[in-house]
């Protein structure tokens, strides 16, 4: 990343009036005139955050703003006259990036976060506060990690609409409340949501296994379509018919695509066939599986490569 | 610095390889430990250290003799890290000393019995000691001072190293300490052992392993020596969350004795069937049972909690009429609870059903038209008896 070369012998002081400016890697000390001081980066940063362009055009814009920053020392120094941030910077990469799913851009952007804020310039410190407990949660199945982010929140954390609402989802996640993980899907804040999605298909997964074994003889698809978050509405006028049946049909494929076993009962209402279904239902390999960045970070891959 | 004559150089470092290679046959720790306790700074080990810069080519020596050379892995670092060490570069000092002292327990592994052990706990002492030298000497050059988290993979190699907080690379500690021929465990003094069981069990209690940190947690507390309070409540500690999650409850005066109050409400909540009461416990010693991290484990037992609630309706509804006992209406379960100020409506408490259900602790199904709970005639509470819930 652009953060890790060791900028301290090339400080520059930029010159460069252009608001839009392509992405180029420097490698070695940069010409001021390509360089965009801090009042033009601010205008950047608006720029990109008003575009309708796509998030390849944002990511790289974002990313030329991020050099430009780190080439001029910047990132340290708050002016007040600006009331302008490398925070905001980093901020704003990081909602694109989770908005896409984009988690490796993500992480590079929360780790310098990480940073800024322990150098007391606080942004949206909350906010963010609740997405790294989240990334937590979704991630690691390590106990370890979750105990150090849980205690290292801070009393002022904790009251935080947004914290709240990340610890709720945090103890949804570990008892297997699937009723409470999808009523927190619907009303989490900010991009809480976002972060929710790496889980949706395992916590779905575990909620069908359990009703598979817990329920006889049957279960209403339109209930489990109800607590499992496939349908939009929820029980107020609002809800339009098609958008509830729109649900059930979702419903209908995700279940036979993991091997559910569906019945219509004698009122034409879908059922599924709970005892069945608990020898049949599986986890589908994912056809788009890619190695995840992070995966070099296990536990046992460290291990057996310090061995 | 005085310099030795050359004469007096090769007499002096040959002196120490034949002290080293004595030490190592008669099995003399004593005498061997004494040749690498660098911070001692000892006259003959600064007279060698001299030796070795002044005469440059030790490794000619070492090489000159079989009796030497088959040692030479542990003595060629050995020496560099000496002479770094008198020079006063810490860093390479540190550097050549690890080489050392991996070197040195390979060579341990393959002797017979773990004669050189305190050998070994001297080296421990000085890599560490080393290590905060070479910190000091990183940091003061603007460099991140990062040799004494390196020092700790010898010292893993050796014991657990939790002291440093790296929980989770003592793996491969346990792993050579479990699979080494020589390392008869009970060859070990009794307070090494104690300690062993006690990170290792810990290590257990944070990967939820619980019958292995049962076993583990249990050996250390029946092998404490009983005087040592303070110790058995360390033990006590953790062991108290895992024979929980068992089903197994401690007496109030255990937690009285060993000053353990802060588990007395969970336990009042696991014995009663009182949610509230187990959430109020853990929001109240949220950050005392964060840090020393059994929080999720005490968290769990909800579960058991739950069972307890359901449990007792069943007995109440048994009272007032045997035959329908075994159907319980979900709205009933959810009227218990709002009295137990948990607010959770039908969906959710359906839920939590089926968890119970699911993870055997409530032996039947649920019948979700009808909203009933309906039990199995045949123990639909089962007990753990000292198995965890099935995950």
């Amino acid at each position: 990343a652009v953060e890790d070369i060791d900028w301290d012998a090339l400080t520059v002081r930029g010159t460069c009036q252009e608001i839009e400016k392509r992405y180029l890697r420097l490698t070695s000390a940069p010409d001021p005139s390509t360089v965009r001081p801090e009042e033009i980066l601010e205008k950047a940063l608006l720029m990109v955050q008003n575009s309708q362009k796509n998030y390849l055009y944002k990511c790289d814009q974002l990313k030329s703003i991020r050099q430009d920053l780190i080439v001029q020392r910047t990132r340290n120094h708050l002016t007040v006259k600006h009331n302008f941030t490398a925070n905001q910077v980093y901020e704003a990469h990081a909602r694109f990036a989770l908005e896409v799913g984009d988690l490796p851009e993500y992480n590079q952007c929360q780790s310098q976060l990480k940073i800024l804020y322990a150098e007391g310039i606080k942004g949206c410190h909350m906010e963010f506060a609740a997405y790294n407990l989240l990334c937590v949660i979704m991630h690691s199945n390590n106990n370890r990690d979750l105990l150090s982010s849980m205690s290292r929140l801070s009393a002022e954390a904790k009251k935080d609409q947004a914290v709240q609402h990340a610890l709720a989802v945090r103890a949804a996640v570990t008892s297997g409340n699937y009723v409470l993980f999808f009523r927190l899907y619907k009303t989490a804040p900010n991009l809480n949501s976002c972060l929710m999605d790496l889980y949706v298909e395992k916590m779905r997964y575990k909620a069908v296994s359990c009703m598979s074994r817990s329920y006889r003889p049957q279960v209403p698809v339109s209930y489990i379509a109800q607590v499992l978050g496939f349908s939009n509405g929820v029980l107020t006028n609002e809800g339009s018919d098609e958008k509830e049946s729109d649900g059930l049909e979702d419903c209908v494929d995700w279940l036979k695509a993991h091997g559910a076993c569906l019945v219509v009962d004698s009122n034409g209402e879908m059922q599924l066939d709970a005892k069945a279904s608990s020898s049949t239902i599986y986890m589908p390999d994912p056809e788009d599986a890619v190695a995840h960045g992070d995966s070099s970070l296990a536990v046992n891959d460290f291990l057996t490569r310090t061995s | 610095m005085a310099y030795p004559s050359m004469g007096e150089a090769h007499r002096r470092i040959t002196d120490y390889l034949n002290k080293f290679c004595d030490a190592v046959s008669y099995q003399d720790v004593a005498s061997l430990a004494q040749l690498f306790s660098f911070s001692s700074n000892s006259p003959s080990l600064l007279s060698l250290a001299d030796a070795l810069n002044f005469f440059q080519d030790a490794n000619r020596l070492i090489k000159q003799s079989d009796k030497f050379s088959q040692f030479g892995e542990i003595l060629a670092p050995l020496f560099r890290s000496l002479q770094s060490y008198r020079l006063g570069n810490l860093v390479e000092a540190y550097h050549a000393f690890e080489k050392f002292a991996n070197a040195f327990i390979q060579e341990f592994r393959n002797w017979e019995s773990a004669w050189a052990l305190e050998a070994l706990y001297v080296i421990a002492y000085e890599i560490r000691v080393l290590a905060e030298r070479a910190d000091r000497e990183l940091s003061s050059n603007g460099k991140s001072p990062e040799k004494l988290k390196g020092a700790g993979s010898f010292l893993m190699k050796v014991f657990g190293v939790l002291a440093l907080g790296t929980v989770h690379l003592c793996r491969s500690v346990i792993r050579s300490i479990e699979t080494a021929r020589i390392f008869d465990f009970e060859e070990f003094p009794r307070r090494d052992k104690v300690t062993y069981m006690y990170y290792t069990g810990r290590l257990e209690v944070f990967n939820e392993n619980f019958p292995a940190a049962d076993h583990k947690l249990s050996y250390a507390l029946t092998h404490c020596n009983p005087l040592r309070e303070a110790n058995i409540r360390m033990i006590l500690k953790y062991l108290i969350p895992v024979k929980l999650s068992l089903g197994i409850l401690p007496k109030t005066c255990l937690l009285e004795k060993y000053n353990l109050l802060e588990y007395n409400d969970v336990v009042k909540a696991l014995k009663r069937g009182d949610l509230r009461l187990l959430r109020h416990a853990l929001q109240e010693h949220e950050d005392q049972f964060l840090r020393s991290g059994v929080y999720l484990v005490l968290e769990k037992l909800e579960l058991q909690v739950y069972q307890r609630l359901v449990k007792k309706i069943y007995f109440i509804q048994k009272q007032k009429d045997p035959s329908k006992a075994h159907q319980l209406k979900l709205e009933v379960i959810v009227k218990a609870l709002k009295w137990l100020e948990m607010d959770m409506d039908l969906d959710e408490v359906e839920c939590i059903m089926t968890i119970l259900i699911y993870k055997n602790l409530v032996k039947g199904y649920f019948a979700h038209k009808s909203k009933v709970v309906v039990l199995s005639k045949q123990d639909p509470f089962p007990k753990l008896n000292g198995k965890p819930v099935n995950s």
